[in-house]
């Protein structure tokens, strides 16, 4: 196992229950993301979030990002004693949306300017990024001049700008080809190790892409009575750690027999959600 | 050939070239039927052009400048207000007197230009004001439409990068439907013109264009009206052009997905 120890809490969901017109979506959701040192690199932690459709993943995902308030529990970062509030936490949607009314170059000053005072530290940060991120020649086109990678970098990097080192991904690996699988992987990994404190959720349904990326997994679901039927309200029912299980930072992980077993392991578990 | 082919298959992009034949060849046949046209009632291209050139003389220059001005001014009050009043439906007080406003656009003016003679302290008001309230109702229920149309993805958008609300709407209201409120202009301001003439007969001691088309009507100069007829299609033409390259430069991502240009 990879050398490791564990700093202190980013991300904390404590209790999280939500309700609509008394109809229970989430119950006591809890789950807590803690910063993990690598000694001699920085490294930053990647959450894959699993579960069924209709779990309630994007009820729970607006509540961390501070978008909806839960009914009852909540969310705080970096150990600060206060809810989590919108626009500390980056959300990098779907479709990644970015505003249509603005150049590359403007979108991205504009999310640095939000948390950086001085405009030429803004305007350097945005540069620095756009070279890191191989966009430097997109700068002066418009979202929709973009092809669908260019899009989805622009819109992580419009979002690290702006948050507090907190992304969350909403189904990153839909509809990719093999290709663009690996590379968006890639991704992810090189957004999180870019700082110590960086962390990513990513929301997803590829248990093995999430896998292949993840520290550590948490999947939904709902709890079942005797006769098999499912109970109002989800919550986290399993965590992987999948740095005890030594499946993390290593190259080239899914080709191994064991993060095979250990993805059918999850696939069994998520098939009796 | 191909090309010609596509004229009459669906969603085919034909290249400018055909465009510009396409619409040459559809003018000449306008022509065409204008000049062979067997109807008595319907006046020759040269009686229109003499009646023009009569109509010139006789002040349609100026009459046209005092349209235009009454136009413009309608144009300018009534986007300014329709402008706010569908920003203002993201405050939840303004939503139903929004909604208000935009059943009124089912009215005639019958009636309710007496209630604007009270108000108006001269003609020329009294014709900005019917011409505002005409034009704003419209244009108000179409910007409010663009405002309730959009997605809440894009609300999220700006409120992930630590906008207030206030600023929210500036940048997804306002500046975010920038070329949508373009637009919306651009059909409504085509419609002052057809009102024009309605209001301008209503008030016709300043004069105007609307008050000339309707005295050459009531004398069934034809020729005349078809005169006037062709002016304000030709100066609303301009107009039309003049906002949507307005937009275009305003906003020029507007067309950038469009497979049509």
């Amino acid at each position: 196992m990879a050398s490791h120890t564990y700093g202190k809490t980013l991300l904390k969901i404590d209790n999280v229950s939500l309700e609509y017109d008394g109809r229970p979506i989430l119950k006591n959701v809890s789950a807590e993301i803690k910063d993990v040192i690598r000694p001699g690199c920085t490294t930053g932690q990647v959450v894959g979030f699993l579960g069924p459709s209709g779990i309630g993943k994007t009820q729970l995902f607006r509540i961390v990002a501070g978008l909806n308030p839960p009914t009852s529990g909540r969310v705080t970062i970096n150990g600060v004693d206060r809810p989590v509030q919108a626009g500390q936490v980056g959300v990098v949607a779907q479709d990644y949306p970015l505003f249509e009314h603005r150049t590359v170059l403007s979108n991205l000053l504009l999310a640095a300017g939000q948390k950086e005072n001085d405009s030429k530290v803004a305007h350097d940060k945005v540069m620095q990024y756009l070279t890191e991120f191989e966009l430097s020649d997109k700068a002066r086109l418009y979202p929709v001049q973009l092809s669908g990678g260019q899009r989805q970098r622009c819109a992580i990097i419009q979002q690290i700008l702006c948050s507090d080192h907190f992304l969350l991904m909403d189904e990153p690996f839909s509809g990719l080809d093999l290709l663009m699988l690996e590379r968006t992987c890639a991704l992810i990994q090189k957004v999180a190790n870019m700082d110590e404190l960086n962390t990513i959720i990513v929301v997803t349904h590829d248990i093995t892409a999430a896998a292949s990326v993840a520290d550590h997994l948490w999947l939904m679901g709902r709890d079942h009575d005797l006769n098999g039927n499912c109970l109002p309200g989800s919550h986290i029912v399993e965590t992987y750690d999948l740095i005890e299980r030594d499946l993390c930072w290593e190259p080239n992980i899914i080709t191994q027999p064991r993060f095979m077993e250990f993805v059918r392991e999850v696939k069994d578990r998520f098939r009796g959600l | 050939m191909n090309d010609a082919i596509h004229l009459f298959a669906p969603n085919k992009v034909v290249s400018r070239n055909t465009v510009r034949w396409l619409v040459t060849f559809q003018l000449l046949m306008l022509v065409a039927i204008w000049v062979f046209s067997p109807t008595v009632f319907l006046p020759k291209p040269g009686e229109v052009f003499q009646s023009l050139h009569d109509l010139w003389f006789e002040g349609l220059g100026s009459e046209l400048i005092t349209s235009f001005y009454l136009n413009l001014q309608a144009i300018a009050l009534s986007a300014i207000l329709s402008l706010l009043l569908a920003y203002a439906t993201v405050i939840p007080f303004f939503r139903p007197i929004v909604a208000l406003l935009s059943k009124l656009r089912f009215l005639s003016m019958v009636g309710l230009t007496f209630f604007f003679t009270l108000m108006a302290t001269s003609g020329h008001e009294l014709k900005l004001f019917l011409l505002v309230f005409s034009v704003a109702v419209f244009f108000v229920t179409g910007m409010a439409e663009v405002v309730a149309a959009i997605p809440k993805e894009s609300f999220d958008l700006a409120r992930t990068l630590r906008m207030g609300e206030w600023r929210v709407v500036y940048e997804v209201v306002v500046l975010g439907q920038a070329d949508k409120a373009f637009e919306v202009l651009r059909q409504n301001a085509a419609m002052g013109w057809m009102m024009l003439t309605m209001v301008e007969g209503i008030s016709r001691s300043e004069g105007g264009v609307g008050a000339m088309l309707l005295n050459q009507n009531k004398h069934f100069h034809l020729s005349a009206v078809f005169a006037i007829q062709l002016t304000i299609l030709v100066l609303g033409l301009g107009q039309d052009y003049a906002i949507g390259l307005l937009r275009k430069i305003c906003c020029p991502y507007a067309e950038l997905t469009l497979e049509r240009k």
